[in-house]
Protein backbone atom coordinates (compact mmCIF):
# COMPACT_ATOMS: atom_id res chain seq x y z
CA UNK A 1 0.00 0.00 0.00
CA UNK A 2 0.97 3.55 -0.51
CA UNK A 3 0.93 6.13 2.03
CA UNK A 4 -2.54 7.29 0.32
CA UNK A 5 -4.11 3.97 0.88
CA UNK A 6 -2.50 3.44 4.24
CA UNK A 7 -3.55 6.63 5.35
CA UNK A 8 -7.15 5.58 3.99
CA UNK A 9 -7.21 1.96 5.28
CA UNK A 10 -5.85 3.42 9.07
CA UNK A 11 -8.64 5.74 9.43
CA UNK A 12 -10.94 3.55 8.58
CA UNK A 13 -14.94 4.05 7.89
CA UNK A 14 -16.34 1.18 9.76
CA UNK A 15 -15.69 -0.77 12.79
CA UNK A 16 -15.76 -4.12 11.50
CA UNK A 17 -12.91 -7.42 12.09
CA UNK A 18 -11.83 -6.95 8.40
CA UNK A 19 -10.98 -3.32 8.92
CA UNK A 20 -9.90 -3.35 12.57
CA UNK A 21 -8.25 -6.36 13.33
CA UNK A 22 -5.28 -6.26 10.24
CA UNK A 23 -3.92 -2.96 12.60
CA UNK A 24 -3.92 -4.62 16.12
CA UNK A 25 0.06 -5.61 16.25
CA UNK A 26 1.34 -5.40 19.70
CA UNK A 27 2.75 -8.73 19.42
CA UNK A 28 5.48 -6.91 17.34
CA UNK A 29 5.69 -3.94 18.59
CA UNK A 30 8.99 -2.05 19.83
CA UNK A 31 11.04 -4.20 22.86
CA UNK A 32 11.48 -2.79 26.31
CA UNK A 33 14.95 -2.16 27.01
CA UNK A 34 15.83 -1.25 23.46
CA UNK A 35 15.90 2.42 22.04
CA UNK A 36 12.62 3.23 20.72
CA UNK A 37 11.56 4.72 17.17
CA UNK A 38 11.23 8.46 17.32
CA UNK A 39 8.76 10.36 15.00
CA UNK A 40 7.57 13.24 14.05
CA UNK A 41 4.21 15.31 16.46
CA UNK A 42 1.79 18.21 16.58
CA UNK A 43 0.96 20.10 19.40
CA UNK A 44 -3.06 20.81 20.19
CA UNK A 45 -1.87 24.45 19.54
CA UNK A 46 -0.10 23.40 15.71
CA UNK A 47 3.55 23.83 16.65
CA UNK A 48 5.73 21.06 15.48
CA UNK A 49 7.51 18.39 17.96
CA UNK A 50 8.59 14.79 18.24
CA UNK A 51 8.21 11.68 20.80
CA UNK A 52 12.35 12.19 21.59
CA UNK A 53 11.68 15.77 22.47
CA UNK A 54 9.22 14.61 25.06
CA UNK A 55 10.80 12.04 26.44
CA UNK A 56 13.80 13.38 26.94
CA UNK A 57 12.27 16.22 28.77
CA UNK A 58 11.38 14.55 32.08
CA UNK A 59 13.09 11.21 34.00
CA UNK A 60 10.19 9.14 32.77
CA UNK A 61 7.33 9.92 30.19
CA UNK A 62 3.56 8.17 30.30
CA UNK A 63 2.46 7.73 26.81
CA UNK A 64 -1.10 7.37 26.37
CA UNK A 65 -2.30 6.41 23.23
CA UNK A 66 -6.32 6.61 22.34
CA UNK A 67 -9.22 8.88 20.40
CA UNK A 68 -12.01 10.43 21.43
CA UNK A 69 -13.96 7.17 20.26
CA UNK B 1 -5.00 8.79 34.26
CA UNK B 2 -5.00 12.57 34.81
CA UNK B 3 -4.75 11.99 38.77
CA UNK B 4 -1.67 9.99 37.84
CA UNK B 5 -0.01 12.70 35.84
CA UNK B 6 -0.86 14.86 39.01
CA UNK B 7 0.51 12.68 41.34
CA UNK B 8 3.75 12.05 39.62
CA UNK B 9 4.96 15.01 38.05
CA UNK B 10 6.75 16.49 41.29
CA UNK B 11 9.30 13.27 40.95
CA UNK B 12 9.69 14.26 37.48
CA UNK B 13 7.34 12.02 35.36
CA UNK B 14 5.66 13.74 32.35
CA UNK B 15 2.78 12.29 30.78
CA UNK B 16 0.71 13.26 27.44
CA UNK B 17 -2.12 12.15 25.86
CA UNK B 18 -1.14 10.92 22.27
CA UNK B 19 -4.44 11.01 19.71
CA UNK B 20 -4.57 8.12 16.84
CA UNK B 21 -8.04 7.76 14.77
CA UNK B 22 -11.57 7.06 15.73
CA UNK B 23 -11.28 3.31 16.80
CA UNK B 24 -15.43 3.60 16.83
CA UNK B 25 -16.23 6.36 13.84
CA UNK B 26 -19.79 7.26 14.21
CA UNK B 27 -22.04 10.25 12.86
CA UNK B 28 -20.98 12.78 15.47
CA UNK B 29 -17.13 11.95 15.07
CA UNK B 30 -16.79 10.16 12.07
CA UNK B 31 -13.63 8.53 10.84
CA UNK B 32 -11.05 11.54 9.89
CA UNK B 33 -9.77 12.48 6.56
CA UNK B 34 -7.80 15.51 7.77
CA UNK B 35 -5.10 16.61 10.06
CA UNK B 36 -7.55 19.61 10.54
CA UNK B 37 -10.32 17.27 11.63
CA UNK B 38 -8.19 15.28 13.56
CA UNK B 39 -7.12 18.64 15.36
CA UNK B 40 -11.08 19.21 16.16
CA UNK B 41 -11.70 15.78 17.32
CA UNK B 42 -8.72 16.36 19.97
CA UNK B 43 -9.83 19.31 20.73
CA UNK B 44 -13.08 17.07 22.06
CA UNK B 45 -10.68 15.04 23.51
CA UNK B 46 -9.96 18.06 25.57
CA UNK B 47 -12.62 19.81 26.38
CA UNK B 48 -15.55 17.01 25.82
CA UNK B 49 -13.78 13.97 27.85
CA UNK B 50 -11.83 16.11 30.38
CA UNK B 51 -8.34 15.33 29.07
CA UNK B 52 -6.15 17.67 30.89
CA UNK B 53 -2.30 16.64 29.86
CA UNK B 54 -0.69 17.79 27.11
CA UNK B 55 -1.78 15.80 23.61
CA UNK B 56 -0.01 15.28 20.89
CA UNK B 57 -1.00 14.11 17.22
CA UNK B 58 -0.01 11.64 15.39
CA UNK B 59 0.35 11.61 11.49
CA UNK B 60 -2.76 11.24 9.60
CA UNK B 61 -1.39 7.93 8.45
CA UNK B 62 -0.82 6.86 12.06
CA UNK B 63 3.01 6.33 11.56
CA UNK B 64 3.71 6.65 15.16
CA UNK B 65 0.82 4.25 16.33
CA UNK B 66 1.37 1.56 14.14
CA UNK B 67 4.65 1.45 14.63
CA UNK B 68 4.49 0.73 18.46
CA UNK B 69 1.31 -1.47 17.80
CA UNK B 70 -1.82 0.15 16.71
CA UNK B 71 -3.48 -0.86 20.32
CA UNK B 72 -6.48 1.69 20.49
CA UNK B 73 -5.79 2.63 24.19
CA UNK B 74 -2.41 1.15 25.27
CA UNK B 75 0.26 2.94 27.18
CA UNK B 76 4.01 2.98 27.08
CA UNK B 77 6.34 4.51 29.56
CA UNK B 78 10.14 6.09 28.54
CA UNK B 79 13.14 7.11 30.26
CA UNK B 80 14.93 10.22 28.92
CA UNK B 81 16.87 8.46 26.75
CA UNK B 82 14.11 6.83 24.36
CA UNK B 83 13.90 3.37 26.38
CA UNK B 84 10.42 2.02 27.00
CA UNK B 85 10.47 0.52 29.80
CA UNK B 86 6.84 -0.39 30.42
CA UNK B 87 4.37 -1.17 27.80
CA UNK B 88 0.56 -2.30 27.94
CA UNK B 89 -2.02 -3.41 25.27
CA UNK B 90 -4.66 -1.19 27.55
CA UNK B 91 -4.13 1.90 29.47
CA UNK B 92 -5.10 1.44 33.41
CA UNK B 93 -4.05 4.40 35.98
CA UNK B 94 -3.42 1.66 38.73
CA UNK B 95 -1.24 -0.69 36.43
CA UNK B 96 0.42 2.47 35.56
CA UNK B 97 1.42 3.92 38.99
CA UNK B 98 2.73 0.53 40.06
CA UNK B 99 4.98 0.71 37.25
CA UNK B 100 6.18 4.22 37.65
CA UNK B 101 7.24 3.23 41.68
CA UNK B 102 8.71 0.61 40.89
CA UNK B 103 10.97 2.47 38.31
CA UNK B 104 11.22 5.74 40.52
CA UNK B 105 12.97 3.47 42.96
CA UNK B 106 15.08 1.57 40.38
CA UNK B 107 16.29 5.46 39.37
CA UNK B 108 17.17 6.58 43.18
CA UNK B 109 18.59 2.71 43.41
CA UNK B 110 20.97 3.81 40.92
CA UNK B 111 21.85 7.25 42.20
CA UNK B 112 22.95 5.59 45.55
CA UNK B 113 25.32 3.66 43.06
CA UNK B 114 23.12 0.35 43.14
CA UNK B 115 24.82 -2.10 40.43
CA UNK B 116 21.64 -2.89 39.03
CA UNK B 117 21.08 -5.36 35.81
CA UNK B 118 17.67 -5.49 33.70
CA UNK B 119 15.45 -8.35 33.21
CA UNK B 120 12.25 -9.13 31.10
CA UNK B 121 9.31 -9.92 33.54
CA UNK B 122 5.29 -10.88 32.43
CA UNK B 123 2.63 -10.07 34.35
CA UNK B 124 -0.96 -10.10 33.53
CA UNK B 125 -2.64 -6.87 35.19
CA UNK B 126 -6.56 -6.55 35.58
CA UNK B 127 -8.83 -3.54 35.18
CA UNK B 128 -12.15 -2.83 35.70
CA UNK B 129 -14.60 -3.52 33.06
CA UNK B 130 -16.74 -0.61 32.84
CA UNK B 131 -18.92 -1.74 30.40
CA UNK B 132 -21.55 1.32 30.95
CA UNK B 133 -18.55 3.85 30.20
CA UNK B 134 -17.54 1.96 27.04
CA UNK B 135 -21.18 2.14 25.96
CA UNK B 136 -21.86 6.06 26.79
CA UNK B 137 -18.43 6.40 24.43
CA UNK B 138 -19.94 4.92 21.88
CA UNK B 139 -23.62 6.45 21.98
CA UNK B 140 -21.30 9.80 21.87
CA UNK B 141 -19.55 8.87 19.02
CA UNK B 142 -23.42 8.01 17.45
CA UNK B 143 -25.72 5.37 16.78
CA UNK B 144 -23.38 4.05 13.94
CA UNK B 145 -20.83 3.05 16.09
CA UNK B 146 -23.01 1.66 18.67
CA UNK B 147 -24.51 -0.44 16.10
CA UNK B 148 -21.35 -1.62 14.43
CA UNK B 149 -19.58 -2.71 17.49
CA UNK B 150 -22.48 -4.79 18.41
CA UNK B 151 -22.36 -6.58 15.04
CA UNK B 152 -18.82 -7.06 14.95
CA UNK B 153 -19.05 -9.81 17.85
CA UNK B 154 -15.28 -8.84 19.33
Amino acid sequence: MDTSEITTAYNYDSFTPEKVLPWLNFAHSPALGQPAPDFPLWRLDGAPTSLSEVWSQHRLTVVEFGSFT
Amino acid sequence: MNEIAERFAPQGVGSVFLYTHEAHPGEYYPHLTSLAQKFDHARALRDVLGVARPILLDALDGACHRAYGSMPNMSWIFNRGGVPIYKSDWSDAASIANALEYQLDVLERRRGKERLAPFHVERLDYRTSDRQGFADGLARSGPKAVREFAEAGL
